[in-house]
């Protein structure tokens, strides 16, 4: 049975992972790599090593390079679907590569596209995370988004409430129709400094309440499953989770005790409340 | 007046991005503000997940959008053999995350199926 959409949304882990990625390349297991119908010889490639770790020199460098980037373009392709053109990716992951070759040490017993893959794909990894969107977002949605986190915050400010989809609308000059594509996208994507470190901003107001907040939560017969990992949350979403669901806050009294934004606080609850569903979903699924 | 929308997804979470957005587009129709329709959607959520852990070997979910003045009623249902038990209970964290983002929970099981409704009323700032 398919996997909750909302598992994809907070689990970099859903990146393939260097493990699986490279027995891709390494599988053929004779001493050529077919990549892209090209292939590495690999008694060139450590013929190209030896000299490059004695002199240092750049064009081996470069040399070395363009000989593995069908490796760089294979794990690149990995991620293509996740709304970035596939030659950002690339040269993403050529960064990934230098830093391998850089670094390769001939007296390794292994070959270097092995060596290189975790590299690659870590720094993939990282170009995702650090742009927030941990699953593919087309950049139309980011930056419908983004404009959307600015409308609703600047209509809440002067009106004083929530603003309706048909306020934002009018306000963003967009239809309708894209602002509920907007929202609809919001939380099923964002993780714009969700990993933040708790205890940030808020962090001196927690520890007053945190006991009752034990307790409440505590009062519940929740699954065994849903126990630990409620205690395992970060102490802002715990305190989020609490002052939404048993303190009877709304997401904007709550962004202004935290200091942070509503649309945050929104993200904040569902990425929680997605990580609670997950383990839910998990039971369902073996139960 | 009343209108009705019947949405029958395929019992999985994968399709819970549907039930969000059918609900989201309801909402927005009644004039919900942003964040009750999120409240809404966090609702909504729950209650399809709560039933689809309990889905046993159900293949389709059924939710019912039920559309009224300034209020939106929900009801999730699930084929269920075991349905003896009751599809939540009160003394649960889903529960109580249903009634905090609602105006009312019910849950109801009868004859091979669990229920699980609610009611949200919008345009309240």
């Amino acid at each position: 049975m398919a996997e909750l959409p909302q598992g994809g949304r907070t689990r970099v882990s859903e990146v393939p992972n260097a493990g699986r990625v490279h027995q891709g390349p390494e599988a053929s297991g004779n001493g050529t790599t077919p990549l892209n119908g090209r292939a590495v010889d690999r008694g060139h490639a450590k013929d190209l090593f030896r000299r490059f770790v004695e002199t240092r020199n750049p064009a081996l460098r470069e040399e070395l390079v363009g000989l593995h980037l069908p490796l760089v373009e294979y794990l690149a392709r990995r991620f293509r679907n996740r709304g970035e053109p596939l030659e950002d990716l690339v040269q993403v992951g050529t960064i990934g590569l230098l830093k391998a070759i850089d670094r390769f040490d001939l007296d390794r017993e292994v070959e270097f596209s092995t060596y290189a893959t975790p590299t690659i794909v870590g720094e993939l990894k990282r170009h995702f995370r650090d742009k927030g969107w941990a699953v593919r977002v087309p950049r139309r949605l980011q930056e419908l988004n983004l404009s959307l986190n600015k409308v609703v915050a600047e209509l809440s400010q002067e009106i004083g409430r929530s603003p309706t989809v048909a306020e934002i609308a009018t306000k963003a000059r967009l239809p309708e129709e894209e602002v509920l594509e907007g929202l609809d996208t919001s939380n099923a994507y964002a993780v714009v400094s969700l990993d933040a470190p708790a205890g940030g901003e808020d962090a001196p107001a927690v520890s007053e309440h945190i006991g009752v907040e034990d307790e409440s939560l505590e009062a519940l017969e929740y699954r065994a499953a849903l126990g630990p990992l409620i205690a395992g949350l970060p102490e802002r979403e715990r305190r989020i989770l609490y002052l939404r669901f048993f303190g009877g806050m709304t997401q904007s009294q709550i962004a202004a005790r935290l200091g942070i934004s509503q649309m945050h606080v929104s993200r904040l609850l569902n990425r929680t409340l997605a990580v609670l569903r997950e383990g839910l979903l998990e039971d369902g699924e073996t139960g | 007046m009343t209108s009705t929308v019947h949405l029958e997804i395929p019992a999985s979470g994968a399709y819970l991005a549907v039930a969000r957005a059918a609900a989201t587009g309801l909402a927005a129709q009644l004039q919900f503000t942003y964040e009750e329709i999120d409240d809404l959607r966090i609702a909504v959520d729950e209650a399809c997940t709560q039933l689809l852990a309990r889905r046993g070997s159900a293949t389709t979910l059924n939710v019912a959008y039920r559309l009224e003045d300034a209020e939106l009623r929900v009801d999730v249902s699930i084929e269920a053999p075991d349905s003896s038990r009751p599809p939540l209970a009160r003394d649960t964290f889903a529960w109580q995350i249903l009634s905090a983002m609602t105006d009312e929970v019910r849950e109801q099981s009868e004859a091979g199926r669990l229920w699980l409704s609610f009611r949200k009323v919008g345009g309240r700032g």
